[in-house]
């Protein structure tokens, strides 16, 4: 991808953009060029590769938002695109609310470039597929005779985001990330079970040269083959100790949704009025930081071309604020904080979260565990979501640990878990001084699906709902 | 970038396949698509944003001695099909030997499948989609003078060819509509909300009409929710989430997950997999239905299918690799790349909803939640994303921090009535399912 090529031609569409009736114009070209493999069963009979590239506009026109995109690098199509999105926004016209205000920022010439060890692009097949077939060798080793299925998938991509606009901002942003999943279904008998582990950084072919399969998928098939034994979770109200990658879902699903100054202005937040006021436990701080190196949800510049930074959410339980982007800062009066992120060309900059944490506490795991009789440690984190409206959230953890008399007992199977989110935030009762940020993955919204990460301490909490059987 | 017809897009797969062939591979097949829509979205009553976006690119893949390898790129250029061509081919070599590929698919005559395009609902302009939406604001706010409304409208049309080495060539134009509404009440820090949708193929099946007034109307029936205590219940799924439920089933029985050794369907076919009130049809060329298109992501005949039939699961779900790995006929489910039903319809029971319900002493109805099993291990935990209480044969209180559980046979096992009354959607029924005997977790 001639990067140089492309900024010049933004610029060149910034000039005919100056020409048209607008009080803003924001032209985003995107390209990403990815290869995957995936080894199966012993075989890596599928490789793919992929390049896409396009341009997304969008323009404020008397008030109102437009946007259009067009999957070309022609310069005449992209003129064309930017007439589509003039046009859009007088539809846009016929129901506003107020005329869209943006933040003033100084506009930003800059180049990022991507830094990594090993190019991904230049490592030959043969040695990714070695390290993959590593993978799944060092699985079925644990597994022995209960593998039932693994798969083990490597992906990278090299993606190139450039946005300029009518400002003067002409920011451009590559990064390449590698991405390392093993899945394992264990059998015994009609019993199935699965687990799965994921390695996500910005970084090139060195992030699988320094993963061990030992740490790695040999881990999915050691909590596989565990699970085959363990009971079904009970249903009920019970005393909980989440582990870091459930505090990282929760801390995403639960609490950083709501931080979205989009769905705080528009009604959708339990946050709403809340700015300054105590919404968790003291133990409770969390920060949004996209400055973190290498990370799977950092960036420089954010999509609208403002620098990424370290957010503060809540500090010891007070709410101290949200995440912006130009529009949404200029409504409530503070410097935008550059979470608006755009999934490629094809959509909008809207506000995502980046690494979303809560921060480390003072007690060990067996502080938290000492007074509770009969509760549960969650771990495993797999997925979640958020009705942010209403605060009532759910996780699914991929296995539980029963709690008894202070120490940790049976091992339970098929655990998913709901509560009220500021329920949960002020019942929580301690954080640990453990702490991890391993939780890499895409977080969706509004149809698009953007790198995050996320994690936290070991949090206990005075109860939640567990969705069990028995 | 003028928008290709379907034939143009024909002869830039043909040129991908070939480029492929003469790059080494044994069998390719390549798809071109050209896409665009209009959409208008809608935050806190007012319009957010209008987006017009196009798209066109191809896909190849190519195949030798079974290993796949894909190609995707921007751009519909003859340049750019070959290119693609020429790398997946290279791929495929790369790829490991795969002795369960046996083919591709071989050219047939596909079905007429009617109502998949209409030229008067890819001609709506940006006014009338805007309409759509902003209608809705004024209907809810009718209902509720204080009611935050989301949601959007659009607009879509595309084209689609697919052409393989085998000679298949198949081509389909399609539309596409939708409108999304989501209304949120609040009294004090008590909040009610619902979101409802329509869409459709055509012009006529799209009426977005009364969506935001009844929006309105289902989000002050959540106000004042509550908690219950844990319990093992009836569970009475509406149209919405008993669908997933019983569609839920399918994920499972794709053939891919059982011939990998990972579904909790492995050596159910022929067997009971549910109460004898279920059966399930996938019928992928009802007209205008919006899973219906004339062929499979392979370019495979679609075709009506019966998956369950009086609780007996009668085939799994086949895409032609899968078929010629089994022995088996392709039942035509291939996305190309996966496995997927089209539009999955329900037999219908003799008692209506109302009925259903009033014969529940005590129990929960779940309008909104996911009762999907885990295609492995076949376990539901999921959360009542809204529901109700039921006591006497009526709905009570609207739930909060409600959760249910088991495993998917269990509660397909149990189900002992599906209304005969359902709610209708483009080539969807969605009727109610009564679940007896489900775990319920609860806040109280």
């Amino acid at each position: 991808m001639d990067v140089g090529g492309m900024r010049r031609q933004l610029e060149r569409l910034r000039g005919v953009a100056l020409t048209r009736k607008v009080e803003f114009a924001e032209m985003r070209f995107a390209t990403s060029r990815s290869s995957s493999l995936m080894l199966q069963d012993g075989r890596a009979d599928r490789m793919g590769a992929g390049e896409r590239a396009g341009l997304g506009v969008r323009v404020v026109a008397a008030g109102a938002w437009g946007f259009a995109t067009c999957e070309s690098t022609a310069f005449d199509d992209w003129a064309a695109c930017l007439d589509m999105a003039v046009d859009m926004a007088a539809v846009s016209a016929q129901r506003l609310s107020e005329p869209v205000v943006l933040a003033e920022t100084a506009p930003v010439v800059d180049e990022v470039h991507a830094t990594y060890e090993l190019d991904p692009t230049e490592v030959p097949m043969e040695r990714k597929l070695a390290a993959v077939r590593g993978y799944e060798e060092a699985s079925a080793r644990k597994a022995c005779d209960h593998m039932a299925n693994v798969m083990t998938a490597y992906s990278d991509a090299r993606q190139t985001e450039i946005v300029c606009n009518t400002r003067g901002t002409l920011v451009s942003t590559e990064s390449v990330r590698t991405m390392i999943w093993h899945a394992i279904t264990a059998q015994n008998g009609s019993i199935r079970q699965r687990a799965s582990e994921r390695r996500a950084r910005q970084s090139g072919f060195e992030l699988v040269e320094g993963t061990p399969g030992c740490e790695f998928s040999a881990k999915a098939a050691k909590r596989a083959v565990s699970l085959l034994s363990a009971q079904p979770a009970p249903a009920g109200k019970f005393p909980a100790i989440f582990h870091p990658s459930i505090a990282g879902l929760l801390v995403h699903e639960a609490i950083g949704h709501n931080t979205e100054a989009d769905l705080v202005l528009t009604g959708q937040s339990i946050l709403e009025g809340r700015l300054g006021t105590q919404v968790a436990a003291d133990c409770i701080s969390i920060v949004d930081d996209s400055t973190i190196p290498a990370s799977w949800g950092s960036y420089t510049y954010d999509s609208e071309g403002v620098p990424g930074q370290k957010r503060a959410l809540v500090d010891k339980g007070v709410l101290k604020g949200f995440l912006h982007s130009l529009e949404t800062a200029a409504k409530m009066g503070v410097a935008p904080n550059g979470s608006a992120r755009a999934d490629g060309f094809m959509h909008r900059p809207i506000i995502r979260m980046s690494n979303t944490m809560i921060l480390p506490g003072e007690n060990t795991l067996d502080d938290l565990m000492r007074d509770i009789d009969l509760g549960i440690l969650l771990r495993g984190g797999q997925w979640g979501y958020v009705q942010s409206e209403k605060g009532q959230y759910t996780c699914h953890a991929g296995e539980g640990v029963m709690i008894r008399n202070g120490e940790l007992a049976e091992q339970v199977r098929d655990v998913s878990i709901s509560g009220m989110t500021l329920d949960t935030l002020a019942n929580a009762l301690g954080a640990s001084r453990d702490f991890e940020l391993e939780m890499p993955g895409n977080c969706g919204k509004n149809g698009q699906s953007m790198p995050v990460n996320g994690g936290g301490p070991y949090i206990k909490v005075k109860e939640v709902v567990v969705g069990g059987q028995a | 970038m003028s928008a290709p017809g379907t034939s143009g897009l024909l002869k830039l797969a043909e040129i991908a396949c070939e480029a492929a062939i003469r790059a080494g591979a044994e069998f390719a097949d390549a798809a071109a698509e050209h896409g665009e829509s209009r959409s208008v979205s809608v935050e806190k009553n007012a319009i957010k944003s209008s987006d017009a976006r196009r798209r066109g690119g191809i896909s190849v893949r190519a195949f030798f001695s079974g290993g796949t390898g894909w190609s995707s790129a921007s751009g519909l250029t003859e340049e750019t099909a070959r290119q693609a061509g020429a790398q997946a081919a290279e791929l495929a070599r790369a790829a490991e030997a795969d002795p369960d590929f046996v083919d591709l698919v071989e050219p047939a005559d596909y079905p007429t499948v009617g109502g998949l395009y209409d030229p008067r609902l890819a001609e709506i302009a940006g006014p009338q989609i805007a309409a759509w939406i902003t209608e809705n604001i004024d209907a809810a706010r009718g209902v509720a003078d204080d009611a935050l409304v989301s949601g959007g409208a659009s607009v879509g049309w595309g084209r689609w060819a697919l052409a393989n080495s085998r000679g298949v060539r198949v081509s389909q134009e399609s539309t596409r509509g939708s409108v999304s509404v989501e209304v949120v009440v609040r009294r004090g820090d008590d909040v009610g909300s619902f979101y409802d949708w329509d869409a459709g193929r055509s012009l006529s099946d799209i009426a977005p009409e009364n969506l935001g007034a009844k929006a309105a109307g289902e989000a002050l029936r959540y106000l004042k929710s509550r908690v219950i205590k844990t319990a093992t219940l009836p569970v009475v799924f509406g149209p919405r989430s008993g669908m997933s439920l019983l569609s839920g089933l399918c994920g499972a029985a794709s053939a891919e997950e059982v011939q990998r050794n990972r579904s909790f369907l492995i050596g159910k076919l022929g067997e009971r997999v549910a109460s004898e009130h279920v059966t399930l049809v996938d019928d992928a060329v009802i007209a205008g239905g919006l899973g219906s298109s004339v062929c499979d992501g392979d370019g495979f005949p679609h075709r009506r299918v019966t998956l369950v039939e009086r609780g007996v699961l009668k085939t799994y779900l086949h895409n032609h690799y899968t078929a010629n790995k089994g022995g088996v006929e392709n039942t035509g489910h291939s996305t190309r790349g996966g496995i997927s039903t089209t539009n999955v319809i329900p037999s219908l029971g003799a008692k209506t909803a109302a009925e259903i319900i009033a014969e529940v002493d005590d129990g929960i109805y779940v309008t909104l939640g996911h009762p999907s099993p885990d295609t492995a291990s076949g376990q539901i935990s999921a959360m009542v994303d809204s529901g109700f209480r039921i006591a006497k044969g009526k709905l009570t209180f609207p739930l909060k921090n409600t959760m249910f559980a088991g495993h998917g046979l269990e509660l397909l096992a149990n189900v002992d009535a599906i209304s005969s009354d359902y709610r209708t959607e483009p080539g969807m029924v969605l009727p109610t399912v009564r679940v007896q005997g489900v775990r319920v977790a609860g806040g109280g």
